[in-house]
């Protein structure tokens, strides 16, 4: 039984379908990573993890199924969620966001708080800053240090690399691996920067319309011909 | 002179608690409860059948204001906004229709005759050639104390950081591990506790009848409309610009006019400046 199974998953936007039958697993303790273009349906699948759309199919967490749970209780089960527009509390201070992720898991504050500002020394300089005026790269910071904040086992991460300069990109990618090392915890990333889930992930998917469309390792997915010209091809990124 | 500053910053804390529980419902919801007023209404003539009829403690009689105008916000919540679901439109309509019903019912209990309140606390103090109540200057003091608790509250504990965020990002409150609903259903509750004695407030300075609850819903729909906004430091601000307003026309040209101005400047502001003078609907 692998940690984070997700079986025949569709999602539906009212009528239309935007996944369909997805079935993707995740051990304990690896990093997976989604690839897929603009609309191919990340998004809709790391929101309908966390409870966001109305699916159909399962998605079960070290064996307990998450399908029909409210979001609040599936953050409250494990899942940290670092979403593809932050969806920061923009007239909050950068420490009131943090404090917000803390709603379900209160008693580790204080042990949440100094991991996240280890892995961000940034965001202990700016505690009081209101995210509003904050840059990309600081507030992808603070919405992986919120989804930190909620004492995850598994973290979903959305295109974190998106928009962001090369420079912010590698601190990203080391923080993620470091919380991957050095504190065990699972993470399912997505990305249209290949290169950059594939220095991270050991193994990841290629999802196309909503579908699963090839898996496999690094080295399999690399491999292959029609892929590396369709994903792998272009460096843009680090 | 004197007279008009003493007199302006009593009323508009008072108009601040009156106008607070609207907002934090605004922010949240982004929703007018035009339900509101009814609520005051119905602080009133709880506190004056606890006080005036059963003749117990005024303490009594405020803490059931509060346990009622509670009960119906969380009831008002579950029964009619949250099935309602986003539709502010319906939502707005089926609260002013509750608001005629409640007019009814009150009507129906305690007949439509006006009842005046007893002061809360009696007497006048005298200060530098002006009067004031000493009635005034209670609910003023319990305005400020009430709408300073509330702002420690949101500021500083899990619940009200969680209103806070609800307000600027229900996803990302959701994914923070916050239930949006049950945080609205909270705020419901706050919201009616909080229009509940402001009510027992605004009837021992005004009278009770079962149409007051139009003229404090005009007071509050007024601070939403001319601020924008749904924070309480903006809420005291524009309650300011309204309680001074109305004292400076009622006291320099004529007390007919209560009530007047505030419908004129919602309505210039409207035209004017549509998203509010500070633009800022997040708590
Ligand atoms: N809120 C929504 N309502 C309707 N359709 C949506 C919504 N969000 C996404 N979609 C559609 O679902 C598909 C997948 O979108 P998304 O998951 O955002 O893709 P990605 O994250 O890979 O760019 C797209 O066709 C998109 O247009
Ligand atoms: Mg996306």
């Amino acid at each position: 039984m692998a940690f984070l199974e997700i079986e025949g998953l569709s999602a539906y936007y009212g009528k239309a379908r935007a996944l369909h039958n997805v079935d993707i697993t995740v051990e304990k303790g690896e990093i997976v990573a989604i690839i897929g273009a603009n609309g191919a349906g990340k998004s809709t699948l790391l929101d309908s993890i966390i409870g966001l759309t109305s699916i159909r199919g399962d998605v079960r967490l070290d064996g307990d199924s998450l399908t029909g749970l409210a979001s609040s209780a599936i953050v409250e089960r494990g899942v940290g969620y670092a979403p593809e527009r932050f969806n920061l509390f923009p007239y909050m201070s950068v420490l009131d966001n943090l404090m917000v992720g803390a709603y379900t898991a209160r008693h580790d504050t204080e042990r949440n708080l100094e991991l996240v500002f280890d892995l961000f020394p940034r965001l202990a300089e700016r505690r009081n800053q209101e995210t509003y005026t904050q840059s990309g790269g600081e507030r992808q910071m603070v919405s992986l240090g919120r989804a930190l904040m909620t004492n995850p086992s598994l973290i979903l991460v959305d295109e974190p690399t998106i928009g962001l300069a090369p420079k912010v990109c590698l601190d990203i990618a080391a923080a993620l691996n470091r919380l991957n090392q050095e504190n065990g915890l699972t993470i399912l990333i997505t990305e249209q920067n290949a290169n950059f889930a594939m220095s991270l992930a050991s193994h990841l998917h290629i999802l196309e319309t909503g579908e699963v469309r090839m898996s496999g390792s690094a080295e399999e997915l690399g491999a292959n011909p029609e892929l590396k010209k369709a994903y792998f091809g272009n460096t843009h990124g680090p | 002179m004197s007279q008009i500053i003493i007199q302006g910053l009593l009323l508009s804390g008072l108009y601040a608690l009156i106008a607070v529980g609207f907002t934090l419902i605004f922010s949240i919801g982004r929703v007018l409860n035009l339900a509101y007023g009814a609520y005051l209404m119905i602080g009133g003539y709880v506190y004056y059948h606890v006080t005036q009829v059963l003749d117990m403690p005024q303490l009594v009689g405020i803490l059931l204001a509060v346990v009622f105008g509670c009960g119906v916000g969380v009831l008002k919540y579950t029964l009619l906004v949250k099935p309602l679901k986003g539709d502010h439109v319906a939502v707005e309509i089926s609260t002013l229709i509750l608001a005629v019903v409640i007019q009814a019912g009150i009507v129906l209990v305690f007949n439509d005759s006006s009842k005046i309140l007893h002061p809360i606390v009696p007497g006048v103090w005298r200060v530098g050639g002006a009067t004031v109540t000493f009635n005034i200057l209670t609910a003023a003091l319990a305005s400020w104390a009430i709408l300073i608790g509330l702002y420690l509250f949101v500021r500083n504990t899990h619940i009200g950081r969680a209103m806070q965020a609800v307000s600027m990002d229900t996803k990302g409150a959701a994914i923070s591990g916050v239930d949006p609903d049950r945080i609205n259903l909270i705020t419901w509750g706050i919201s009616g506790g909080l229009g509940a004695i402001a009510g027992v407030f605004f009837a021992s300075y005004t009278q009770l009848n079962p149409s007051m609850w139009v003229a404090p819903l005009i007071i509050a729909v007024a601070v939403v409309i001319v601020g924008g906004i749904g924070s309480i430091i903006g809420t005291l601000i524009v309650a300011h610009i309204i309680g001074f307003m109305e004292i400076i026309s009622t006291t320099l040209i004529a007390a007919e006019l209560r009530g007047v101005f505030t419908m004129l400047l919602i309505i210039g502001v409207l035209v004017m400046r549509p998203r509010g003078l500070f633009g800022r609907e997040e708590l």
